[in-house]
């Protein structure tokens, strides 16, 4: 499916509105085995762009979803920029907005809190652990150690046993104390100096040119 | 029709040929357009001077035997001389009285028109009528199905600048039209009914296909790999350029792995507003997508260039004017992008910086959202929609609603990071620091988030997601670092050695460069 939508999108043919069914149904099918190809996604709303009538509100909020999945990557923004701005505004579109804000601002308990309401969420296989994974790049960048209460609640109150298994999955360590060794940040963030390294990729044509 | 009506009526009381009576009164067949036309016709025959005569004579031999140094020499300093001398206001003569002179040249027409048509749309008051429009749409699909239509690489080669501006400006049109098309409130009702019977024209798709095909002819990938300094190789970052300021397809610009190789490569490429262009929209999408390192790098390369180079344009006054234009949108850019992401660029740059654009950078800094806005609508390119308005709605169909949502999107992007900057500067303080200490200096600073933890986590993601991902690695260039441990925040401070290399480098490539032209010069 992946080779035959890349040849639909080459070319002039990215605009052929008659590609749309099958480039939806593509939308349909990365959402239920939890694949991703952006680029597909990005060319069926520029279709909707181009073609006002063809929009469909459940395709739009699916491939916002789906691109939310793939944070820490700004994917989201590019999508939202295809969209026109009224459309911004309904539902549950909107609602899908709110809950990037909620990500992208670390809000974590907010975004498990408001993801409840939204009965879409079931339609996207993988959803929550994708979310899980970003909650984890993020803790992983911040943080030396986390209570583990703390960590339960940023992955969206999930059990002992689960917290552990995502614990397992980075290879960070729980203490006795109820507390999550993250990883030896003093290792990777200290002061430094930085001093300038030429490449020989950049001194290459000079020297190519002064022979 | 009926404002074309009222006019002719008024210039026939005072038509001067009235007097002189007899056949040429009677030309005027009653029919407004066709007097007109007449009356532009019979202008323009009158007026063809020698100098112009010779200047088109002189032109055409140089194509059609390929001197592409003269060819230049008409194009940049000719036409323009002539321009200002002959038709500052008014068009210059209608290829229909040239074509005699020229032996009906065909493709030397299809430039000549092409040139006629920008010189209306730059020049002459009141811009270009509906009519003008169409047939230079139709100047460019022949002038386009010339060179694409061919078998074989056409026999036809133009100055790179020339080839450029012939892109620019056929964009350019479209921009005009889609803005045109989308202001109903102004037209006549005629007018719209030709807009609705015409929706071929300056046609997205058709518009799209002719730079995809480009593109194809023009064998840009391969081209690219091995650098030939082709004139060809403009179309590849103006048709990126142009997916980009349609509909902000920044990720195709960006994805596309070998515009790298074109910005560091032809960096000192003879067509200075073509470099200024690509690095422009290149910044412009490393800005929305977050990539702000990205983004400065880009700006602060080409600000540099332009400073040292400014004064190579100063006699070309057209081109100087909208290298100006240009520079201050980039400087523009870039105080947003350092204001976000605060690092150390070039000295000469920053020191431009501070000149100019130290009040709104302060402004900024103390997140003043109005300010961000207004330069954000100040520097940012144009955005169109792609579709044409409901013509049966006369009201104004929101023309700028693809600028609003390109805003809205932007503001929203810095309402989340709006605080980022005022941390940092608590940060920069300390080595380390408990996060209640912060939490109380934060508070007075908003009061916005209730919840404490959750408000610095957010900084810190933003902090970390906020730095340049190229080629999908998240790295942390910012000044200032940190973790937390536990309830306490450990800082780290980079400092960053003055880089000399790049100075070095750009100054040999400039060295380089100026010895080519000398021998060129002296050849």
């Amino acid at each position: 499916m992946r080779a035959t939508v890349a040849s639909l999108l080459r070319g002039i043919d990215r605009y052929n509105p008659e590609n749309l069914a099958t480039l939806e149904r593509y939308v349909q099918l990365q959402a239920q085995e939890n694949t991703y190809d952006i680029e597909a996604n990005l060319a069926v709303l520029k279709l909707y762009q181009f073609n006002p009538n063809f929009y469909q509100t459940d395709i739009a909020a699916l491939i916002l979803l789906k691109a939310l999945t793939n944070l820490p990557h700004t994917d989201f923004i590019l999508c939202k920029c295809l969209i026109d701005s009224n459309r911004l505004n309904e539902m549950p579109i909107s609602r899908i907005l709110e809950l990037a804000e909620d990500l992208e601002t670390c809000n974590f308990q907010r975004f498990w809190e408001e993801l409840r309401d939204i009965e879409m969420i079931g339609a996207v296989t993988g959803f929550e652990d994708s979310i899980r994974k970003f909650v984890c790049h993020v803790v992983a960048a911040t943080f030396q150690t986390i209570e583990l209460e703390k960590l339960q609640e940023l992955l969206g109150s999930i059990t002992d046993n689960q917290a552990q298994q995502w614990a397992n999955k980075y290879g960070w360590t729980l203490n006795n104390e109820g507390v999550v060794f993250v990883t030896n940040q003093e290792e990777n963030i200290k002061t430094k100096n930085i001093t300038e390294k030429i490449t020989f990729e950049s001194v290459a044509a000079i020297m190519a040119s002064s022979r | 029709m009926s404002g074309m009506w009222a006019n002719s009526e008024i210039e026939a009381d005072y038509d001067p040929y009235a007097y002189y009576g007899g056949s040429e009164y009677e030309t005027h067949t009653g029919d407004p357009r066709q007097d007109l036309e007449y009356e532009r016709q019979y202008q323009s025959s009158y007026i063809v001077p020698e100098v112009i005569k010779n200047f088109l004579l002189f032109t055409q031999k140089c194509i059609n035997e390929q001197n592409l140094f003269e060819v230049q020499n008409c194009y940049e300093n000719g036409f323009n001389k002539l321009t200002d001398r002959f038709f500052k206001n008014s068009p210059w003569p209608e290829a229909e009285v040239i074509a005699p002179i020229v032996g009906n040249d065909q493709v030397f027409l299809i430039l000549y028109k092409e040139l006629y048509y920008r010189h209306v749309y730059a020049r002459v008051q009141n811009g270009p009528s509906l009519e003008q429009r169409f047939e230079s749409y139709y100047n460019y699909c022949n002038l386009f199905n010339y060179i694409l239509n061919a078998d074989g690489p056409v026999p036809l080669e133009l100055p790179n600048q020339w080839l450029w501006d012939i892109i620019d400006e056929f964009i350019y049109q479209f921009q005009s039209f889609t803005m045109y098309r989308s202001k109903l409130g102004k037209k006549s009702e005629d007018e719209i009914e030709f807009l609705r019977t015409n929706p071929k024209i300056w046609n997205v798709h058709s518009v799209l296909n002719v730079l995809h095909s480009l593109v194809e002819k023009s064998n840009i990938n391969r081209q690219l790999e091995v650098y030939a300094n082709g004139g060809e190789c403009f179309f590849v970052c103006l048709f990126f350029l142009f997916f980009f300021s349609f509909t902000h397809c920044s990720h195709n610009l960006i994805n596309i792995c070998f515009w790298h190789i074109f910005l560091q490569q032809n960096l000192y490429s003879r067509v200075p507003t073509c470099q200024m262009t690509t690095f422009y929209y290149v910044g412009f999408a490393y800005l929305m997508m977050r990539r702000y390192q990205d983004a400065i790098r880009t700006f602060s390369n080409i600000l540099l260039y332009i400073q040292r180079t400014k004064q190579m344009f100063q006699s070309r006054t057209q081109l100087y004017d909208q290298i100006t234009k240009n520079n201050d949108k980039m400087y523009t850019l870039l105080a947003i992008c350092l204001v976000l992401h605060p690092m150390r660029i070039d000295e000469s740059v920053h020191s431009q910086l501070r000149e100019k654009y130290a009040d709104k950078m302060l402004r900024m800094q103390k997140s003043d959202l109005q300010e961000f806005e207004t330069c954000f609508s100040f520097a940012c390119p144009k955005f169109l929609s792609p579709v044409p308005p409901n013509y049966d709605a006369l009201a104004d169909s929101f023309p700028k609603e693809p600028f609003k949502l390109q805003l809205r999107v932007f503001l929203e992007e810095v309402q989340q990071q709006i605080q980022i900057p005022t941390i940092r500067s608590y940060l920069k303080l300390y080595t380390t620091l408990p996060i209640s200490k912060l939490a109380a200096f934060m508070d007075e600073v908003s009061l916005l988030y209730q919840d404490g933890w959750s408000h610095h986590k957010m900084k810190n993601l933003v902090w970390t997601k906020g730095t340049s991902g190229l080629e999908g690695e998240f790295q942390s260039a910012s000044e200032v670092d940190f973790y937390i441990d536990g309830d306490m925040i450990h800082i780290a401070d980079t400092k960053v050695a003055r880089r000399y290399g790049d100075f070095f480098i750009r100054q040999i490539h400039k060295f380089d460069e100026i010895t080519r032209t000398l021998q060129q010069a002296t050849y």
